[in-house]
């Protein structure tokens, strides 16, 4: 059957299940009802402009949320997210969510714009953030956002203040720093060449001053500017007794400025302001790398935090009211509806329904939950209405303590710096004894403060900028283009040093060790089955597992059609039931079949699903969650190279063990919740290792963050990609392990330049001592002990190829 | 060449260059360049059309400004 495109969202469908509308020129196609109503209602304000805009971009189908908007109103979330500004207007900031192109930004621009009572409404092109500012008297927040989702978009509340105001104030300041670094270090290159020239070929002594002076002048700002982070940076370190790579870059740019200065006054010797500038430069580039990617991170934390219920239904005394979460008390009862979020922990009182807990554990199958169970904050109320006592204060609830401990650890990781520093540290403070030695020597035998401040300045000048600014930098450059050629992405070059001396691996099992879906091993076929009927059955589904048989059909029967079904009825965490003719089906699991008062005598360790035709099962099916290809070869090498291997996860023991016992993990903790597995991640610490965490799921987020390496599969949540500081495009288990190896060897590169630079020092540094060190032979060194470490560093790749 | 020479052409096109970094940080400060994607594909959408919304917008936001103004200012006759 031929495609057409949706005229509102370009997806392509079969013709067959299109809503055809024919007006006098054209027909129209629309893939659901939403669609239709946004094209009409486009049409209708004349903003049918916004297709041509959108050209073959594609969007989501538009689908008419039936979320409650009255929230919006509520006095608990107007004192949350509202501000007030100075003209007394109202002002919130939104994430709009369904934005895939610029076209979209210009629709709800235009829309919000033509809303009368609206003065305000921009909206970032890059991360889809709004700031809308509306007059209160004219129009309230719950038509605002009722106008956006009428366009087919959605909109959240989020609160700047928390992430958002801080990191863009960084960013900018790094910015602006950064563009004075660069644009002095421009200018004071082409002064420098020309005086690189006159050393040459010789140079009139008045020219030269000039362009010592032009120099200084351009430096100046730079150093005190720019290289202001630098000072800061190391004024804490000193005052947390902490030797850092602040503390050098400072001190070296500083001396060698100072040193220039009266270079240049006493008109003896050669200037260094080329080299000041560019060490502030280029190390301030790589520090502002590190702040963008913090930023990133707080973005999708404020998705989360946008999503949390502010107010819950309770009910006292037969009358329900809505109150906002701070004024729940422990003991009230709470109304839940289907689809939606459970905003506070408890017990449930009456009623029974599925939950999707997916964001807490993971796993993609509801929970069928019954009087007495434990209501979790975070997860979906999927199909009725149900009554819960509470047992915890929001802020003790668990959605709270998870978005808490997330922004915590956004903002700071400080195990990891503490471990990447010793390096740098110990290189710093060699570098500064030496030249403080140099310096109490020539003082001691020479009696000349100036001799002896000149030698000691002269020695951090020529061991500073090479051996320091390329070093580590060079080698871990190459290593993260080299693991990024193999679909490992590092977040910060500096993960590959930790990396290398992990010593435990811990992995989460769905998504990570498994393939997180369900796939058939084996179907049993009895006399009657049709596997069109079947198959028209599992695609009325989205359940996993129904997805599981759909692809295993499609790979066992060529050409197969779905018939069609008539009645379908899902009956939740049971199966789906449906008629064709006078044929009643039903697909599910043993519960539904013994519902229907069918026998079955089958028992299965796997999941089992099973297929009636008229009460008469024609068909088991055994599915499986498959572990990933070669999970096995590469866990046992990565064991072999002394890595600890232990599983985390949100499933129950049985499935856990039947898997760690396939891919010979020995150590197992199941049943965890979010919170449980970063504790464990603490207790590894407690325990001396440097924990590296796989994961792919909302439910390893804390995890992940608590972690010293966070590994997210490339296919997984956004906020376990966000919080993880290396991604595996490919989520094989094999790129894992070459990770580990690319930081391995990158690590060692790091020692070899970094031992070299060292030797390399210990050989010039005495020279400097002696006076032998005049410009030119300090310029072949330099350059020579850089070729030495560019080279040794591509050795990296050379490796890696093979 | 002389050194008076070379100091007015020095200082000159440091100081041109000056302006120019100037202008950028002021960019940067105002906020012109928190939205790296509108900077490219704003251009698109730019023409008398949007004009006049931001026109219109600019009206309004006056309007609820004097309105504002007015109600703060308010003083029952006597």
């Amino acid at each position: 059957m031929a495609q057409v495109a949706c005229t509102h969202c370009h997806l392509k469908f079969d013709e067959s299940v299109m809503i055809i509308e024919k007006s006098q020129e054209e027909t129209l196609y629309f893939c659901c009802k939403g669609c239709e109503g946004v094209y009409h209602l486009l049409q209708d304000e004349g903003l049918d402009t916004f297709y041509e805009k959108l050209g073959k971009q594609t969007l989501h189908p538009a689908t008419q949320s039936d979320d409650d908007l009255s929230r919006f109103d509520l006095e608990g979330f107007k004192n949350k997210y509202i501000k007030t500004n100075s003209d007394g207007l109202s002002e919130i900031s939104l994430i709009i969510e369904g934005i895939h192109c610029s076209a979209c930004v210009w629709l709800n621009e235009k829309v919000l714009h033509q809303t009368n009572g609206i003065v305000e409404a921009t909206i970032n092109y890059s991360n889809n953030k709004a700031k809308v500012i509306w007059d209160d008297e004219e129009i309230k927040l719950s038509q605002i956002i009722e106008k956006i989702r009428s366009i087919g978009y959605n909109a959240y509340p989020y609160d700047p203040s928390l992430q958002e105001e801080r990191s863009i104030k960084t960013r900018n300041e790094y910015y602006t720093r950064i563009l004075v670094g660069v644009f002095t270090t421009m200018n004071i290159m082409w002064l420098a060449i020309a005086q690189y020239a006159g050393y040459f070929s010789g140079i009139d002594a008045g020219h030269k001053n000039i362009l010592t002076i032009a120099e200084f002048v351009l430096a100046t700002p730079t150093l005190f500017y720019s290289g202001w982070i630098f000072f800061r940076g190391a004024y804490y370190g000193l005052k947390n007794r902490f030797v850092n790579m602040d503390l050098l870059v400072s001190a070296g740019a500083l001396l060698a400025y100072l040193y220039s200065i009266y270079a240049m006054i006493t008109r003896t010797g050669e200037v260094y302001f080329d080299s000041v500038t560019m060490i502030i430069t280029f190390v301030l580039v790589g520090k502002y790398l590190e702040v963008l990617s913090k930023k990133q991170a707080s973005d999708t934390l404020d998705k989360i935090i946008g999503t949390m219920p502010t107010e819950a239904t309770v009910v006292k005394e037969g009358e329900k009211t809505l109150v906002s979460l701070e004024n729940i008390e422990i003991g009230d009862i709470i109304e839940l509806k289907p689809g939606e979020k459970v905003a506070i922990d408890g017990l449930l009182q009456n009623g029974a329904a599925s939950f999707d807990e997916s964001s807490l554990t993971g796993e993609n199958e509801p929970t069928y939950k019954q009087t007495g169970d434990n209501i979790l904050s975070g997860t979906i109320c999927l199909d009725s209405v149900i009554r819960y006592r509470v047992t915890k204060r929001a802020e003790e609830s668990l959605l709270h303590t998870i978005t808490e401990l997330l922004s915590d650890s956004i903002t700071k990781k400080p195990y990891i710096e503490q471990l990447a520093n010793t390096i740098s540290g110990y290189f710093s403070l060699t570098i500064l004894t030496i030249a403080l030695l140099t310096f109490s020597g020539w003082y001691w035998f020479n009696g000349s403060f100036e001799i002896a401040l000149i030698t000691a300045i002269s020695v951090i000048v020529i061991a500073c900028p090479c051996a320091l600014g390329l070093a580590t930098p060079m080698a871990t450059l190459i290593g993260v283009s080299q693991a990024a050629k193999r679909g490992i992405l590092f977040k910060e070059s500096r993960m590959l040093e930790t990396m290398a001396k992990s010593t435990l691996l811990a992995l989460d099992k769905t998504g990570t060790i498994t393939e997180g879906k369900p796939s058939v091993i084996h179907m049993n076929t009895h006399e009657g089955f049709d596997p069109s009927l079947l198959l028209a059955l599992v695609h009325s589904s989205n359940h996993p597992v129904s997805q599981g048989i759909e692809q295993y059909l499609h790979d066992t029967y060529d050409d197969l059609t779905p018939a069609t079904l008539t009645d379908i009825k899902s009956i939740d965490a049971k199966g789906i039931i449906a008629h064709t003719g006078d044929i009643s089906l039903a697909g599910g699991n043993i519960s539904l079949m013994a519902s229907f008062g069918i026998p079955v005598d089958f028992e299965s360790s796997y999941t089992l699903f099973l297929f009636a035709l008229n009460q008469q099962v024609v068909a088991t099916i055994e599915l499986q969650d498959q572990i990933k290809e070669e999970a096995r070869e590469t866990l046992t090498k990565l064991r072999q190279q002394g890595m600890k291997i232990v599983m985390l996860t949100g499933d129950h023991e049985a499935s856990a063990q039947t898997i760690a016992k396939n891919v010979g993990i020995e150590t197992v903790y199941h049943s965890l919740l979010p919170a449980d597995k970063a504790s464990l991640i603490d207790r590894f610490h407690k325990e001396g290792e440097i924990v590296v965490m796989a994961g792919d799921g909302i439910n390893d987020a804390i995890a992940l963050a608590k972690s010293d390496i966070a590994c997210a599969m490339g296919s997984g949540a956004d906020i376990a990609i966000e919080v993880s500081d290396v991604v595996l495009l490919d989520d094989r288990l094999t790129t894992l392990a070459d990770a580990f190896s690319i930081s391995r060897r990158t690590f060692a590169a790091v020692k070899q330049n970094l031992g070299f630079s060292i030797v390399y020092n210990v050989i010039t540094v005495p020279l400097a001592v002696m006076g032998y060190v005049t410009p030119l032979i300090a310029a072949i060194s330099m350059s020579l002990s850089s070729l030495v470490v560019v080279a040794n560093s591509s050795r990296i790749k050379i490796k890696g190829n093979s | 060449m002389s050194g008076s020479i070379m100091t007015m052409m020095i200082g000159i096109s440091t100081f041109l260059g000056a302006l120019g970094l100037a202008a950028l940080i002021w960019g940067i400060k105002t906020g012109q360049f928190d939205d790296q994607s509108k900077f490219i594909d704003g251009a698109r959408f730019d023409n008398e059309d949007e004009l006049r919304d931001a026109i219109q917008m600019e009206e309004k936001k006056k309007r609820a400004k004097e309105k504002a103004q007015k109600e703060k200012n308010y003083m029952p006759v006597d």
